[in-house]
């Protein structure tokens, strides 16, 4: 963590936050006085080093917060008076956004597996099972010899045999027979494996069925917006459209056709990626716009140089300072 | 003919070795093609390996590789 702090008129400190970020260098790029410098992002994705992925020369800063205001990713903040200099209305604010609307979500948990950051928590509460099957199970333990075939051909291993110790004071195998009703779904199959014909099924759930209620899935999901980075993965899988993302920057991303990707035995774009956006496909770097916030990061981990990107809006609102319009221009295409 | 095909040069006065490296062989590290070594303690390329991938190039802490283009 860097912390530069200078008193003048005004008190002012810039704080990096490493755990926010994503080694991208937008705040290299951006900086005024050229004070940031980019660690060795690639090898630190790798874990090889455990290092910072900036550095900031606290001499050389200015305090004037610009790196604050374009890290897309809140890594970087300007305190002025001890305040979040992003909550004060003249200074700029960020209007990228992700939301997850609870009414359309069914609490599947697709963006839970495939969010790059670990940021979505999904609880999904389901009906039981008892109640969407109607029938009737019985096993008659006058005729049951403990065979333990049912038990074996059970598909949801709702029966258990209550087996014991065979000793030559006791030689029973078993003691107890019995069917968990909450497993069951009166398939019919243990009856049918029976030898014995102890066991008598009767399913009723077709015949019922106006009965059975509506099943519902209850359930809540948390995004937590501290670890989202707005990548779209959750956009992306949704089967219900739940989840709204508006990204940083909207533009292009591509992969230059006159060089030489290494793919395999590079992949260093795919390793500094913060959103999974990138996969080696035929031995080649492959990048999926729709899951990309184009940082920028890849373009300048690869060797090649062979990574484009061509930013076109920069969803930045309430810039006033002409000089910081000039200079934001700069991250465009 | 034999030609023999040096795919990376590493300027060993820039270098400085493995101990005095500040990210400590990081071009060892970098290279899963198994073309840089460490053998007690100095740095070996094994051309046969390399895979021409300029990793060790862009992430030398000291710019000690390069590429005879």
């Amino acid at each position: 963590m860097v912390f530069i702090e200078r008193n003048g008129k005004e008190k002012r400190s810039l704080t990096h936050k490493n755990e926010k970020c994503v080694g991208c260098g937008i705040c290299t790029d951006i900086c005024p006085t050229d004070s940031i410098k980019l660690g060795p992002i690639l090898p630190i994705a790798r874990g090889l080093i455990e290092t910072d992925f900036i550095n900031i020369n606290k001499d050389m800063c200015c305090l004037c917060g610009l790196c604050a205001f374009s890290c897309p990713f809140g890594a970087l903040e300007l305190n002025i008076n001890d305040v979040d200099a992003k909550k004060l209305d003249n200074y700029p604010r960020w209007m990228h956004d992700a939301l997850i609307d609870e009414d359309a979500c069914i609490y599947c948990g697709r963006c839970e597996k495939v969010c790059p950051r670990d940021a979505i928590y999904v609880n999904a509460i389901m009906p039981s099972r008892a109640d969407l099957v109607i029938g009737e199970a019985e096993i008659d333990r006058d005729k049951c010899i403990y065979c333990g075939m049912c038990e074996e051909m059970c598909p949801a291993n709702a029966i258990s045999i209550n087996t014991k110790e065979v000793s030559s004071n006791s030689p029973e195998i078993a003691d107890g027979i019995s069917i968990d009703k909450s497993k069951c779904m009166y398939c019919g199959i243990c009856k049918r494996i029976c030898p014995e014909d102890a066991i008598k099924i009767i399913c009723t759930t077709c015949m019922l069925r106006d009965e059975i209620k509506e099943p519902e899935i209850e359930g809540s999901i948390v995004l937590d917006n501290e670890k989202c980075i707005n990548c779209g993965w959750c956009q992306e899988i949704c089967p219900k459209d739940a989840a709204i993302i508006t990204k940083p920057f909207d533009g292009e991303i591509f992969v230059k056709e006159d060089i030489t990707c290494k793919g395999e035995s590079c992949h260093a774009c795919a390793d500094v990626c913060p959103c999974n956006a990138i996969s080696i496909v035929e031995n080649k770097s492959y990048i999926n716009p729709k899951l990309c916030t184009l940082c920028g990061a890849c373009t300048k981990a690869c060797p090649q140089s062979g990574i484009v990107i061509k930013r076109k809006k920069m969803n930045l609102k309430n810039v006033r300072s002409k000089a910081w319009k000039t200079k934001l221009a700069n991250l465009m295409e | 003919m034999v030609v023999i095909i040096v795919p990376v040069i590493i300027d060993m006065e820039k270098c400085g070795q493995i101990k005095d490296c500040p990210l400590e062989g990081i071009c060892i590290k970098i290279c899963e093609q198994g073309a840089l070594e460490n053998k007690d303690g100095e740095l070996v390329l094994i051309p046969e390996n390399c895979d021409d991938c300029d990793l060790c190039i862009q992430n030398c802490p000291n710019q000690a590789i390069t590429k005879d283009e």
